[in-house]
C-alpha cells in the first residue's frame, strides 16, 4: 500500500459532510445504554496463536463481567483458515455480519453486498449446534462473512457523487465500506425495535465476534479454538441492565481499521456525542464504546493524525507533566486540547485496541489521565517468539502465558517485563503500542514485535538470553536423587539445609551468572530432595524463596526463566507436603481443592499449612481465602498459599489480634489481599494487585514486586515494604500510623489526604526511594523519584521521605505539603525501616545513600515533605 | 457476630417532656396583671396548660406547648372565656412562626416534639402528616384523605392488633441469616463527630427497643455502642474513617455509603472545629483539621469494582447482610440492578430532600432526583427484571413523618431510613448550624464537651422510643383504613395514593379535602 499524504483539510471536511447521504430519519432515538465496568485483555504475538488461548485470560476475568456481553477480536489471520490467498487477505475487507434474524440474510445480501462488492468468499461461520451446550442462555447470532472489494465502477461513481475524487483509492474504498455498513446497520439495527442484523466488523485482516455471554463463549460457540491470529483482544462486559437479548452493545466495536474494547465509562457521553455530531457522525449502538471507536476512526482515518496526537486527544497531558514537555510539544498539545478537549473521554476508562494499518498489526492500551482503571502491560521475548500482553489484571497475563507455554515450549510462562502506564504523562503518555511487522534486513521476512510508548520510545527487553527452564531436560527425569551440582554436591546441599544455612546456600547460588543453564534446576532439585526435616524444609523454602524474590545478576540466562524455574521448584516443594491423613513429615500439611473437606486442626508439631489454590474460585464461600480463614480458626498460624491464579481476599476476615500469623503467597495473587489485616504478617512473593491492604490496621506486609491501584486506601497502620512501584492513589485517606517503604515510585496521587499524625511522635510516613534494579541486581535511580503531578495533596498529617538527591521533585507537585530539611530525628526514625528494607530485599542503606559513586549524608539524599496547615482544612468556613 | 453482652431496652412509652423550662407551643397564652390566681383556668383546662401547685398563690406560667388553640378557646368553657377577670389572652406564638421552613414546617417540628414527649399522635391543631411545600410527599395523599373518594372495593375490616409492621431484610436466599425488624424504619448514619455520643447512643437504644437498627455513619464505631451491636449497622463510607475489620465483623448489617442524596458527588465533610481530640482519636486523624471524605470510593469506579467491594465485606463477615446506599441519579434504576447483581441484600436510595446544615446549600435539593420519583422508577425496574422479591428496597432522604414513610412504601419501597425526625425529636429546631463552630446549640449535633451535657441519655432514648410508638400508631391507623394486614401489602400500591392538583392553597392538610380530580401517583411518578 502506498504511503498516503495528508489530504487537504477540505477533503476531510468533504468526507464528513458527505456522510449526510447515509443518514436517514429512521433511527429510533434512544438513551445511551448504561455501561458498567468490565475486564479487558489482549495480546499480540509474532506467531499466530489459536483462539483457545484468548479463552484462558477471559475466563480468568469472568468475575469482571456478568455473562451478559462478551466479545473478541482477532487480527493478523491465517489466509488458509479463511479460504483466501495471502494477497486476498491483505487486500480484501472482511465484512462480517451478525444475523440476529437469519431470515433477513437474502434481502440484506441483495441490498448491501452484491450490488457493490466483488465477493471473493462468502461463508457462514460454523458454530456448535446447541448454544446451551456451551452454557449460553441467549442464542448468539448466525455470523456470515464476506471477503470483498468494492467494484471499481461503484467506487468511481462514489468518488464522483461524494466529491471525493481527490482521495487516495484505498481511503476512498475505506470510506465507502464505512458508509455502506452504516446504512446496513441503520436499516437492520438502529431503526428497529426488534433488531435483525448488524455489521460486526468490516476491516481488513481483522474479525470481531460477540455474544450475550462471556467472551470465551464466543470461542466455544463459533468453534474458534484452533482459529489462529497474531493479535487477539477480548472483553468481558458487565452491563448493569439485566436482560439482554442480543450482543449489539457488546465490545469490541469496530472503527474501520481497528477493533476497540473498553473498561470503564464516560461521564461526558453526551459531550462526546455532541462533538461527533458537529462532525456529522451519528451513533447507532448508543454505548460509550461506540463513540470511542468513532473518535479513533475520525482522528486516524479522516484527520490522519499520527497516533501520538490521537492518544493526546483522548488522554490529555496535564499539570506537572505538561510542564515537563518540550516547548514545541506543548505548543502542539495545546492546539490539540483546544480543538478536541470536548471529545476527551472524562471518567475512568481504559482502551485496548487492535488494528491493522499500513500492513502493520498493532495492539495498544491507552489509559485515562487520572488512571482510574487498572491495567498491566507485559512483554516476553524468548528468542523464538515475542509476545506483548495487556490486561486489566496481571493474573490474566499470567494465565495466558501459562496456557501458551503448556502447549508450546517456545513460550515462557513468565514475561520479561511487567509494567503499568501513567495516563496523560510526560514520561510514557499513558499508552503502549505493540507493533508486529516484518523485521528489518537480516531477519529474512520474519515478523518482529516492538513495543513503544506514546512518544515512540521503545520498551526493550534483553534479547537472546538462554532459557534455563528448557535446558537439560534430563534433570527433570532424575528420580529425585538429584544430579550433582557442579560446585556443590547434592549431599552438601542437604547437609547445609539441615544446618539451616540459608545464607550459605544463597551465597552459593549468587554464582548463578557463571552457572550453565541447567544447573539452576539441578540445584533446586537437590534442595527439594534434601528437605526432609522441619529445619531442612524451612531452610529449603527460605532459600528458594529468597532466590525467587531477590534481584541479582543471572549472566546469560533470562531472568524470566530463572523466576519460572524457581516458581516451579517452589510448587514442587510445597507439593511434597503430605495431605491430611497421609503419612509423611508432619511439620506441614497440604490441602487443595479436592481435599479441602479433610482439613483439620493442627496436631502437635504441625506448623505450616500449604494451600494449593489451583482451581479455587476467586471469591465467594468456596474460595481458598475462606479455607484459610477456617484453618486459622482451627488453630493454624502459618500458611503458604501457592499456585494462585488470581484468587482474592487472602488475609481478610481473620479479625483483630492476629499477631503471630504469617501468610506467604506464591503465584498470581488477587485483589484485596490483606485488606483489613490487623496484626498478621504477610509476604507476597511477586507483584501484588489492586486494593491491597485497604484499612490495614496493624501488622507487616512485604511485597516482593509492584503493587496495584489504591494500595492502603484508608489504612490505619501497618509496616509495609514494597520492592517495586505503587500504581495510582496509594495510601489515599490513610490515617493513624502506617509506615511504608516503597523502593520504586508511584504513578500519582501518593498519600492524598494523608492524616497520619506526627511521624516523629508515633504517626505514619512513606519512604519513597525512587530506584529500580539494573541488570546486575544493583540499584539505579529512576528518571524522576516521583513523576506524578500530585504528591501529598491536602494532607494534614504524616510525612513523605523522598530520596531525591538532585532535587527533582518541585513545589508544584505538592498541592499543599511543604519541603523541610531532614533532621537527625527523622533519619533515626526511617533508618530502622531502611535497615529492615535491606534485610528483606537486599537493598543496602549504604547504596541508597550513595550518589554518583560517593556516600553522602542522609540530609543530602532524602528530603522530607510534611503537612502544612491549610486554610481549606482549618477551622470554620466563614459563616454564610 | 458480636461477642459483647447485649443490652435490652424496654419499648415502653413514658412521658418525656421538653428539656427546656419554657417549651414552645403553637399558641401563646398571656396572663395579664388582672389575674387574681383564682385557679378557675386550672379547673377548666383539659390539656394541662394551667398548673397551680399546692400552696402557690398564682398559677405557673402557662404551659403553651399543650394548648390546642382557638378551637378550644372559642368554646364557652375555655380558660379564656371562663376567666372571671378576663386575664387570659391567646395568640399565635410569633416565635413558632419564625421556626421551620416549608419542608419542615413549624407544625411538623411541634408535632414531632409532641410525639416524642407523649408517644402518641398529637391533637389536630398540629399537622403531623405533611409539610407545606408544593412538591414531594406534600403533594401526595392517601385516597381516604380525599373528600368524597370512595374506595372500590371497600377495604375489609382489619383488627389493628393483627397488623404486622415487620420486615425481613434478606430476600436473596443466599444462606446468610435472616434479619428481621419490627418496624419498617431504621436510623440513618450519623458519625461521631457530626453528632454527640448521647445522640448516637439514644438512636441505638431506641432502635434496640424497637428491634430495628441504627447506623454508625462514617466516623467509626464508638466503644459505647458495643452493647447494641446487634442493632448497629457499620457504615463503610468513602473516607473509611474508623472502619476496621472488627467493626465489620461484629454487626449484622454493613452499609456501603456511595453517596448521600443531599449532596451527591460530595463525600462526608467534618469541619475543623468539630474535629475535636476525641473525634480525631476515633478516626485516627489529626485534630482540628477538616476531614473530607472523597467521592467516590477510590477503589470503586465501576460495577465490577463494586462487586469486588461487596465480596470483600462478605469475606470479612460471612454472616452479615450488605446494604448499598446510593443517591438518586437519573439512572438510579441501573444502579439498583447493578447492586443486586453485585450481591447486595439491601439497596438504599437516598433522595434529595434530606441533609442537615452540613450539606452545602448548592447541593441540597438541587442535584439528585426527588425520592418520590426514584422509588417507583427503581421498584418498577426491579419488578420488570424479575428480581424485586430478592432484594430489599429502602428509601430515605426527606422522610419526616409516618405518612411520608407510608407513602414511600406505597410507591414501592420496603421500608425507610430516617435521620432528621430523630434529631427533631431530640429538640432540634432546624437552625442549620450543625456544622460550624462548636456545633449544635441544643447539644445534639456537637461533640463540644459542654454542649453535649445539655441532653441526658435516658431522656433522649425515651424521646425516640416515643416517636416510633406514635409513628407505629399512625401506620396501624392507615393500614386499617386501607384494609391491609401487613405493611408488606402496601409496597408498590401507588393506587392508594392521590396527587393533589396544583392549588394556591395546596400543601396544607385542608387541601387534601379540596383535591380536584385525583391523579394517581403512579402516573406522576413515571
Amino acid at each position: 500500500m502506498s504511503h498516503r499524504h495528508s489530504p487537504a483539510p477540505d477533503l476531510a471536511e468533504q468526507i464528513l459532510a458527505g456522510r449526510s447521504a447515509v443518514y436517514s430519519d429512521r433511527a429510533v432515538p434512544g438513551e445511551p445504554v448504561e455501561e458498567g465496568g468490565c475486564g479487558v485483555t489482549g495480546f499480540a504475538c509474532t506467531v499466530p496463536v489459536k483462539g483457545k488461548f484468548i479463552y484462558e485470560p477471559s475466563k480468568q476475568m469472568q468475575n469482571r463481567g456478568n455473562g451478559k456481553g462478551g466479545g473478541i477480536a482477532a487480527a493478523g489471520l491465517v489466509p488458509e483458515q479463511l479460504g483466501l490467498t495471502e494477497e486476498q487477505l491483505e487486500s480484501h475487507y472482511l465484512l462480517q455480519i451478525a444475523l440476529l434474524d437469519p431470515e433477513c440474510h437474502a434481502q440484506l445480501e441483495k441490498d448491501y453486498v452484491l450490488p457493490f462488492f466483488d465477493v471473493a468468499s462468502s461463508v457462514r461461520q460454523p458454530h456448535v449446534t446447541d448454544y446451551r451446550e456451551v452454557g449460553l442462555e441467549v442464542c448468539p447470532p448466525d455470523v456470515h462473512r464476506y471477503a470483498v472489494r468494492v467494484k471499481p465502477a461503484v467506487l468511481a461513481e462514489f468518488a464522483k457523487t461524494a466529491g471525493l475524487a481527490g482521495l487516495e483509492l484505498r481511503a476512498l474504498e475505506d470510506e465507502f465500506v464505512w458508509r455502506n455498513s452504516y446504512k446496513l446497520n441503520d436499516e437492520y439495527y438502529a431503526s428497529l425495535g426488534d433488531k435483525r442484523a448488524f455489521v460486526l466488523s468490516h476491516s481488513r485482516n481483522l474479525l470481531i465476534f460477540k455474544c450475550v455471554g462471556y467472551a470465551e463463549q464466543n470461542v466455544e460457540y463459533y468453534q474458534l479454538q484452533d482459529f489462529c491470529a497474531h493479535v487477539w483482544i477480548a472483553h468481558q462486559r458487565y452491563p448493569t441492565k439485566g436482560r439482554v437479548w442480543h450482543p449489539g452493545g457488546a465490545h469490541p466495536f469496530v472503527g474501520l481499521n481497528e477493533a476497540l474494547v473498553h473498561n470503564g465509562d464516560f461521564a461526558n457521553y453526551h459531550s462526546v456525542s455532541e462533538y461527533l455530531k458537529q462532525r456529522n457522525i451519528r451513533q447507532q449502538f448508543l454505548t460509550d464504546t461506540e463513540v470511542a471507536a468513532q473518535l479513533f476512526d475520525l482522528w486516524d482515518r479522516v484527520y490522519e493524525y499520527p497516533l501520538e496526537y490521537i492518544i493526546e486527544a483522548l488522554a490529555p497531558t496535564t499539570e506537572h507533566d505538561f510542564d515537563q514537555l518540550p516547548p514545541e510539544k506543548q505548543h502542539i498539545y495545546r492546539q490539540i486540547a483546544a480543538t478536541h478537549i470536548h471529545a476527551s473521554p472524562d471518567g475512568p476508562w481504559f482502551f485496548i485496541i487492535a488494528r491493522n494499518k499500513d500492513s502493520k498489526l498493532q495492539l495498544m492500551g491507552i489509559t485515562d489521565t487520572s488512571m482510574l482503571r487498572p491495567q498491566v502491560f507485559a512483554l516476553s521475548d524468548t528468542g523464538e517468539v515475542q509476545i506483548g500482553l495487556i490486561c486489566s489484571e496481571k493474573q490474566a497475563i499470567d494465565a495466558t502465558l501459562r496456557s501458551l507455554a503448556e502447549e508450546d515450549k517456545r513460550f515462557s510462562p513468565v514475561a520479561d517485563r511487567y509494567w503499568n502506564a501513567r495516563g496523560g504523562s510526560a514520561s510514557d503518555g499513558g499508552a503502549f503500542i505493540f507493533t508486529i511487522q516484518p523485521g528489518a534486513n537480516g531477519d529474512s521476512g520474519k515478523l518482529v514485535l516492538t513495543c513503544a510508548d506514546k512518544f515512540g520510545r521503545e520498551v526493550k527487553v534483553e534479547r537472546g538470553c538462554v532459557r534455563c527452564d528448557l535446558a537439560d531436560d534430563e534433570v527433570l527425569d532424575a528420580s529425585g536423587a538429584g544430579c550433582p551440582v557442579e560446585t556443590l554436591s547434592a549431599e552438601e546441599v542437604g547437609e547445609r539445609l539441615r544446618r539451616g544455612d540459608v545464607d550459605g546456600l544463597f551465597a552459593e547460588a549468587m554464582q548463578m551468572a557463571d552457572w550453565p543453564a541447567g544447573q539452576l534446576r539441578r540445584f533446586c532439585h537437590a534442595v527439594i530432595a534434601a528437605a526432609d526435616s522441619p529445619k531442612a524444609i524451612t531452610a529449603a523454602v527460605e532459600t528458594l524463596t529468597r532466590l525467587h524474590d531477590r534481584r541479582y545478576p543471572t549472566g546469560d540466562k533470562s531472568r524470566a526463566t530463572v523466576v519460572q524455574v524457581l516458581e516451579e521448584s517452589l510448587d514442587q516443594l510445597f507439593d511434597s507436603a503430605p495431605a491430611f491423613g497421609e503419612p509423611g513429615n508432619r511439620f506441614w500439611r497440604r490441602v487443595d481443592l479436592g481435599t479441602r473437606d479433610r482439613s483439620a486442626a493442627p496436631e502437635t508439631g504441625e506448623e505450616v499449612l500449604c494451600i494449593d489454590a489451583e482451581g479455587f474460585p476467586p471469591e465467594g464461600d468456596d474460595c481458598d481465602a475462606i479455607l484459610l480463614r477456617e484453618a486459622y480458626q482451627l488453630g493454624w498460624r502459618k500458611f503458604i498459599v501457592y499456585r494462585l491464579r488470581g484468587q482474592r481476599f487472602h488475609g481478610v476476615g481473620l479479625g483483630p489480634a492476629t499477631d503471630g500469623v504469617r501468610i506467604d503467597l506464591y503465584g498470581s495473587n488477587g485483589d484485596y489481599t490483606a485488606s483489613g489485616m490487623d496484626g498478621l504478617e504477610m509476604h507476597i512473593h511477586g507483584n501484588a494487585q489492586d486494593q491491597i491492604a485497604q484499612i490495614a490496621k496493624r501488622g507487616k506486609l512485604v511485597i516482593y514486586g509492584d503493587v496495584g491501584q489504591t494500595f492502603m486506601y484508608g489504612a490505619k497502620g501497618g509496616e509495609v515494604f514494597v520492592l517495586g512501584n505503587g500504581a495510582g492513589r496509594p495510601l489515599i485517606n490513610a490515617v493513624g500510623r502506617p509506615r511504608v517503604v516503597i523502593n520504586g515510585t508511584c504513578l500519582d496521587f501518593l498519600a492524598e489526604s494523608f492524616m497520619a499524625g506526627d511521624p516523629l511522635n508515633g504517626g505514619g510516613f512513606v519512604v519513597l526511594n525512587g530506584v529500580e534494579f539494573d541488570a546486575q541486581g544493583g540499584i539505579a535511580p529512576l528518571p524522576s523519584p516521583y513523576p506524578g503531578s500530585n504528591l501529598f495533596s491536602l494532607a494534614s498529617g504524616g510525612a513523605i521521605y523522598i530520596r531525591d538527591p538532585r532535587g527533582q521533585v518541585v513545589e508544584g507537585q505538592l498541592n499543599g505539603g511543604s519541603f523541610s530539611p531532614l533532621t537527625d530525628k527523622d533519619w533515626r526514625l526511617i533508618r530502622g525501616y531502611l535497615e529492615e528494607n535491606e534485610r528483606l530485599f537486599g537493598i543496602k542503606v549504604q547504596d541508597l545513600l550513595t550518589v554518583d559513586g560517593e556516600v553522602r549524608a542522609p540530609q543530602d539524599v532524602y528530603r522530607k515533605v510534611s503537612a502544612v496547615k491549610l486554610s481549606v482544612l482549618a477551622a470554620s468556613e466563614a459563616k454564610k | 457476630m458480636t461477642d459483647w453482652e447485649q443490652e435490652r431496652v424496654d419499648r415502653q412509652v413514658q412521658p418525656a417532656p421538653d428539656r427546656y423550662r419554657n417549651a414552645l407551643g403553637k399558641y401563646k397564652i398571656d396572663r395579664l396583671a388582672s389575674c387574681k390566681g383564682c385557679g378557675r383556668c386550672v379547673e377548666v383546662c383539659k390539656y394541662g396548660v394551667h398548673i397551680k401547685p399546692k400552696g402557690y398563690t398564682f398559677t405557673l406560667r402557662p404551659q403553651d406547648q399543650y394548648c390546642v388553640g382557638p378551637d378550644c378557646a372559642e368554646c364557652a368553657d375555655s380558660c379564656i372565656n371562663q376567666c372571671p377577670n378576663h386575664a387570659l389572652v391567646i395568640r399565635r406564638n410569633p416565635t413558632v412562626d419564625c421556626m421551620g421552613d416549608p419542608r419542615w414546617s413549624s407544625d411538623l417540628i411541634l408535632s414531632t416534639w409532641h410525639m416524642a414527649e407523649t408517644g402518641h399522635t398529637p391533637p389536630e391543631h398540629l399537622e403531623c402528616r405533611r409539610g407545606e411545600t408544593d412538591g414531594g410527599f406534600d403533594k401526595l395523599v392517601f385516597s381516604f384523605e380525599v373528600e368524597g373518594y370512595e374506595s372500590r372495593p371497600v377495604p375489609a375490616a382489619v383488627d389493628p392488633n393483627e397488623i404486622d409492621l415487620s420486615l425481613d431484610l434478606n430476600h436473596r436466599g443466599d444462606g446468610r441469616p435472616q434479619v428481621h425488624i419490627d418496624i419498617p424504619v431504621y436510623g440513618g448514619g450519623m458519625s461521631f463527630g457530626s453528632v454527640s455520643i448521647h445522640t448516637i447512643l439514644a438512636k441505638a437504644r431506641a432502635m434496640t427497643a424497637w428491634n430495628s437498627f441504627t447506623c454508625t455513619g462514617e466516623g467509626g464505631y464508638h466503644d459505647r455502642l458495643r452493647p447494641y451491636d446487634d442493632h448497629v449497622i457499620t457504615q463503610v463510607a468513602t473516607g473509611l474513617f474508623g472502619v476496621r475489620e472488627e467493626t465489620i465483623q461484629r454487626v449484622r448489617i454493613v452499609e456501603f455509603k456511595y453517596a448521600q442524596g443531599a449532596k451527591p458527588g460530595l463525600g462526608g465533610h467534618l469541619l475543623g472545629d468539630k474535629n475535636t481530640p476525641p473525634v480525631a482519636r476515633m478516626r485516627e486523624a489529626v485534630a482540628g483539621n477538616a476531614l473530607f471524605s472523597p467521592f467516590p470510593f477510590h477503589s470503586v469506579y465501576s460495577v465490577e469494582d463494586h462487586k469486588k467491594h461487596v465480596d470483600w465485606i462478605k469475606e470479612m463477615n460471612p454472616t452479615c447482610l450488605v446494604s448499598v446506599k446510593v443517591s438518586t441519579p437519573t439512572d438510579v434504576d441501573m444502579v439498583a440492578v447493578g447492586s443486586f447483581y453485585a450481591g447486595a441484600h439491601i439497596v438504599h436510595l437516598d433522595g434529595s430532600y434530606g441533609g442537615t446544615g452540613a450539606a452545602p446549600d448548592i447541593a441540597k435539593k438541587n442535584i439528585a432526583m426527588p425520592i418520590e420519583y426514584a422509588i417507583p422508577k427503581v421498584h418498577k425496574f426491579l419488578v420488570a427484571e424479575g428480581i424485586r422479591d430478592q432484594i430489599t428496597l429502602i428509601a430515605s432522604g426527606g422522610i419526616r413523618t409516618a405518612y411520608d414513610a407510608l407513602k414511600a412504601i406505597a410507591l414501592g419501597a420496603d421500608g425507610v431510613v430516617i435521620g432528621t425526625p430523630e434529631m427533631v425529636a431530640l429538640g432540634c429546631v432546624r437552625c442549620a448550624c450543625c456544622e460550624s463552630g462548636r456545633g449544635c446549640p441544643r447539644g445534639i449535633a456537637t461533640t463540644d464537651p459542654e454542649l453535649v451535657e445539655q441532653m441526658g441519655l435516658e431522656w433522649s432514648t425515651q424521646r425516640l422510643i416515643n416517636l416510633q410508638n406514635a409513628w407505629r400508631e399512625q401506620m396501624l391507623d392507615v393500614l386499617t383504613r386501607l384494609g391491609m394486614k401487613s405493611i408488606r401489602e402496601l409496597r408498590g400500591r401507588s393506587d392508594v395514593l392521590c396527587y393533589i392538583a396544583d392549588d394556591a392553597a395546596a400543601g396544607a392538610g385542608a387541601a387534601a379535602g379540596r383535591a380536584g380530580a385525583p391523579v394517581q401517583a403512579e402516573e406522576v411518578a413515571r
